[in-house]
C-alpha cells in the first residue's frame, strides 16, 4: 500500500499543527491527530488512533454521522459547538469545523476535524447572559428601567421596566419624539427637552429630574430621570440612562406633607394652648394660642425655652416636676384645674392635660401639653354661686315669712273660730258682752298684724327705691328732736360722736326708721338701775359706712338669743311693749340697701349695734 | 269627767288663755288652772314648786311662739328637772313649720313624758282627747 508511508511522512506535520486537529477515515476511525489534540485529549501520549471518533466522544450527536458523510463525499458542512472534557475533567467548549481529507490523487479518503477552543467566549457569554438576567430583575424590583440612544442611528431603546413604567406594550418602538411627548405639557417636558439639548451640546449629564409623565394608559406618574452622554474616540455617539416610578413615594411625601398642613392648621387653630415640650421641659412646638398667651408673634421666641425662662420660679418647679412625674410614669395628667401665673403676674385658671409622647421603644421623648383657658368659665362659676347662694337666702327668708304669715294669720282665725263658739253657745248674757269685747281686741290684733306683714313686705318689694347721700350727723339730730319728750320722759340723753361732714348713702325713710328704731329700743330695753345713755359714732372702711349705737341697757344674752335676734315676734324681755317687729323690719331695710348689721352685747352692761351702710351700690 | 288635780297653760296669747280656760273648765274636772305669758314664767314656777314640794301640774298646754323663751326652749329646760311622773304636754300651735314637727319628734323621744301636738283651732272633743290621763 502506497497510503501508508505517504501518511507517515505527513503525520509528523500533521502533529505540528497548532490547532487540535483530528484526520478520520471514513469509518470515523481517527488516523491522526495533532500534538494540541492529543495534549487535550489523551492521558499519555498515547494516540486513539484506530478508534472510532464517536466511541471516543460518546455525547457526540449522531447526526454528525450524517454531516461527515455529506463531508466525505465532498460537501463539509457546520458542525457547530459542543462542550468536551479534557483530560483533566475540565468542562471545555469547542467549535467543531470539518473539511474533506483529499489524498495526492484528489480523492477524499476522511474527514479533517478542526476544533476550535471557544470555552472563554461562551462563558463570557454566559456571565453576560447571568449579568443581563440580574439587570432585568433589578429594573423589576427597584421599578429601574433604563435606556439608550443611539445618535448615529437616531434609535432610542428602552428596556422592558421602562415600558412598564410607560405602560406600553412590549413591542412597542419608541423614538425620541415619542418617548418625549410622554412627559407632561409644561414644566416636565421643558425640563426634559433641556436636559437632553443640554446632554447632547454641552456633554452634560442629567440625574434624578423628578417629572411627571402621562403613560400610554392616560395615568398621571411621577419618575426619576437620569442620563449622560456616551463618547467614543472622543465623539458623542449617544446616550445612556435610567428611568424610575417614584409616583408612590412622590404621593406618600405629598400626602405626609398634606398631613402635616393638615395638623399644623388643627394645632394652630385650636382655640386651645397646645405644646410640646422635650425631655428637659424646652418647648418644641407652641401653637398661636400659646404664642397669644405668652405675648409673642413669633413662635421663634418660645422655642427652646424651659418654664424657668417664660413662668416665675415657684410656677416653673412646680411644672418641671409635673412634667418629670408624667414622663416617668407615662401616666398622663387630664383636665386639671390649674392657675397660672405669668412672669407681669397675670393669673389665668387652665383646665390643663400633659400627655407624654412614646418613642417605639416605649420612653417618654417629650410631652405634648393641652391648656384650656376656664377663666371666663371660673369668673361665672363663681357669679352663679353667689347668684345661688343670694336666691337660697332669699327663698329660706320667703319662706321663713310665709311660715310667719300663715302662722300669725291661723293664730288669730283660731281665736276668732273659738270665741265663735264660744259665743254660740253662751247664755249668760255678760259672758257674751265679755266674749264679743274680746272678738273686738282679737280683730284688732289681726289689723295690727297685717299692717306689720304690709311693712316688712313694701320693704322686700320695693329693693330698687333710691338712695340717696344723706349727712348722718343731721339725720341724728333731727331724729333727736322727734324722740325728744319720749327721751325726756324716760330721762335718756344722746352722745353725737358722729362728724359733722359724714355722708351715708341711704333711703331717707328707712334711715329714719332705723335710727329711731335702734334709739327706741335702747331706752325700752335700759338698765333701771342706771340712767339710759345712747353713743352714736360712725367712720368708713372697707366701702361701708359703719354706724355704731352703744347703749348702758339690760344687754342681750346673745348665746341664746343671738339667732333669734332679728327674727319676727321675737323678744328677749319681759317688757310690756315688747313686740317683735322693731329689729325684723330694720333688718330688712338694712339688708335691702346691700348692707350689714352686727351686734355685741353683755348682759347687765349694754348692746352695741354697728349698721354697715354699703356706699357703693 | 276625769279628775285632775292641776292643768298649766303656757301662752303669750291672752284669748288663747282665756279659750283654753274655759275649754278645760267645760271638760274636765280640775283642782286649779294656771296659766305663763312665757315659758321662762312657767319654768320658774314649776321649778319653785318643786322646791316646796308642792303638786306640780299634771297636764300642761304649751304653745311654741312666745318672747323670752318659747316652746322649745321650756322643754329643753323643763325635761331637765327632776320629774319622775309622766306628765302630759299638750303642744298647741298655730305653726305648719316642718321644722316644728321635727323638734317635736326630737323631744317625744328625748323624753319620758308623753308630749302630744295639736294645731289650733281647738275644740272640746281634742280637749277632751288630749286630757286622759293614762
Amino acid at each position: 500500500m502506497l497510503k501508508i508511508p505517504q501518511t507517515s511522512n505527513t503525520s509528523y506535520i500533521i502533529s505540528q499543527l497548532p490547532t487540535p486537529t483530528a484526520f478520520i477515515d471514513t469509518d470515523y476511525n481517527i488516523l491522526l491527530t495533532s500534538n494540541k489534540w492529543k495534549s487535550i485529549f489523551s492521558t499519555n501520549n498515547q494516540s486513539y488512533t484506530s478508534q472510532s471518533l464517536f466511541k471516543v466522544f460518546p455525547h457526540l450527536s449522531p447526526k454528525w454521522k450524517m454531516v461527515l458523510q455529506n463531508c466525505f463525499e465532498g460537501n463539509p458542512q457546520p458542525m457547530g459547538i459542543h462542550k468536551a472534557n479534557n483530560i483533566n475533567e475540565e468542562e471545555l467548549w469547542f467549535e467543531w469545523s470539518n473539511a474533506p481529507w483529499y489524498d495526492s490523487d484528489e480523492n477524499i479518503i476522511g474527514a479533517i476535524i478542526q476544533l476550535n477552543d471557544i470555552t472563554d467566549s461562551i462563558n463570557n457569554e454566559l456571565e453576560l447572559r447571568k449579568k443581563d438576567l440580574l439587570l432585568q430583575q433589578q429594573a423589576e424590583i427597584t421599578k429601574i428601567g433604563r435606556w439608550e440612544y443611539d445618535l448615529k442611528d437616531n434609535n432610542l431603546t428602552w428596556c422592558t421596566t421602562t415600558k412598564a413604567i410607560h405602560e406600553v406594550p412590549p413591542h412597542f418602538i419608541p423614538n425620541i419624539e415619542n418617548a418625549l411627548f410622554y412627559y407632561k405639557e409644561g414644566h416636565s417636558r421643558n425640563a426634559i427637552s433641556m436636559a437632553l439639548f443640554e446632554a447632547q451640546d454641552n456633554g452634560k449629564a442629567w440625574s434624578n429630574l423628578k417629572l411627571q409623565i402621562t403613560t400610554a394608559n392616560g395615568n398621571e406618574k411621577w419618575v426619576m430621570s437620569s442620563g449622560k452622554p456616551v463618547y467614543s474616540k472622543g465623539d458623542l455617539v449617544g446616550l445612556v440612562g435610567t428611568f424610575q416610578d417614584i409616583h408612590d413615594q412622590v404621593e406618600a411625601d405629598i400626602k405626609s406633607l398634606n398631613n402635616e398642613k393638615l395638623l399644623r392648621t388643627l394645632i394652630d387653630n385650636l382655640p386651645v394652648n397646645v405644646y410640646i415640650k422635650d425631655t428637659e421641659s424646652r418647648k418644641i412646638l407652641v401653637n398661636k394660642a400659646e404664642c397669644e398667651f405668652l405675648g409673642v408673634d413669633n413662635p421663634e421666641d418660645i422655642l427652646g425655652k424651659s418654664d424657668f425662662e417664660l413662668y416665675p420660679e415657684e410656677s416653673a418647679i412646680k411644672s418641671r416636676e409635673e412634667d418629670l412625674m408624667v414622663m416617668n410614669t407615662l401616666k398622663p395628667v387630664l383636665s386639671k384645674e390649674t392657675i397660672n401665673i405669668k412672669l407681669d403676674g397675670k393669673e389665668t385658671s387652665f383646665l390643663s392635660s400633659k400627655i407624654p409622647l412614646l418613642n417605639d421603644k416605649g420612653i417618654a421623648y417629650g410631652l405634648v401639653g393641652i391648656s384650656l383657658d376656664i377663666s371666663k368659665l371660673k369668673e361665672k362659676e363663681s357669679e352663679l354661686r353667689n347668684i345661688i347662694n343670694i336666691a337660697s337666702i332669699q327663698n329660706k327668708k320667703l319662706l321663713n315669712f310665709a311660715h310667719i304669715v300663715s302662722h300669725n294669720l291661723r293664730s288669730h282665725s283660731a281665736n276668732f273660730s273659738m270665741l265663735l263658739n264660744f259665743l254660740e253657745s253662751e247664755h249668760d248674757d255678760e259672758e257674751k258682752v265679755r266674749i264679743i269685747g274680746m272678738l273686738s281686741e282679737a280683730s284688732n290684733n289681726l289689723l295690727d298684724t297685717l299692717d306689720n306683714l304690709n311693712d316688712v313686705i313694701s320693704i322686700n318689694t320695693h329693693t330698687n327705691i333710691e338712695k340717696q347721700k344723706i349727712n348722718l350727723c343731721d339725720k341724728v339730730i333731727n331724729v333727736n328732736q322727734n324722740l325728744i319728750s319720749y327721751l325726756f320722759n324716760n330721762n335718756a340723753s344722746i352722745k353725737n360722736n358722729i362728724p359733722s361732714n359724714f355722708i351715708v348713702k341711704s333711703v331717707p325713710s328707712y334711715l329714719d326708721n332705723i335710727l329711731t328704731n335702734f334709739i327706741t329700743n335702747s331706752v325700752k330695753y335700759k338698765d333701771p338701775s342706771r340712767k339710759p345713755l345712747i353713743t352714736l359714732s360712725a367712720i368708713k372702711k372697707n366701702n361701708y359706712s359703719i354706724l355704731t349705737i352703744a347703749d348702758n341697757g339690760l344687754g342681750i344674752d346673745l348665746e341664746k338669743h343671738g339667732k333669734k335676734l332679728f327674727g319676727m315676734y321675737k323678744t328677749f324681755h319681759e317688757h310690756k311693749d315688747a313686740k317683735g317687729i322693731g329689729l325684723y323690719i330694720t333688718k330688712n331695710q338694712i339688708d335691702a340697701m346691700n348692707g350689714k348689721v352686727e351686734v355685741t352685747s353683755e348682759v347687765g352692761k349694754g348692746t352695741e349695734f354697728k349698721i354697715f351702710f354699703n356706699d357703693k351700690d | 269627767m276625769t279628775k285632775i288635780s292641776d292643768i298649766t297653760i303656757i301662752d303669750d296669747d291672752a284669748i288663747m288663755v282665756f279659750g283654753l280656760r274655759k275649754l278645760i273648765s267645760c271638760t274636765v274636772d280640775c283642782n286649779s288652772i294656771i296659766s305663763y305669758g312665757n315659758g321662762l314664767l312657767a319654768y320658774d314656777g314649776i321649778k319653785k314648786k318643786l322646791e316646796q314640794k308642792a303638786p306640780i301640774p299634771q297636764i300642761i298646754f304649751l304653745d311654741i311662739n312666745m318672747p323670752i323663751m318659747d316652746g322649745w326652749e321650756f322643754l329643753e329646760a323643763f325635761i331637765k328637772l327632776p320629774i319622775s311622773d309622766k306628765i302630759r304636754i299638750n303642744i298647741v300651735t298655730s305653726s305648719i313649720d316642718p321644722f316644728d314637727k321635727q323638734q317635736w319628734e326630737f323631744y317625744k323621744n328625748k323624753s319620758h313624758h308623753l308630749i302630744t301636738f295639736n294645731q289650733k283651732p281647738i275644740d272640746r272633743n281634742t280637749i277632751e282627747e288630749i286630757t286622759k290621763i293614762l
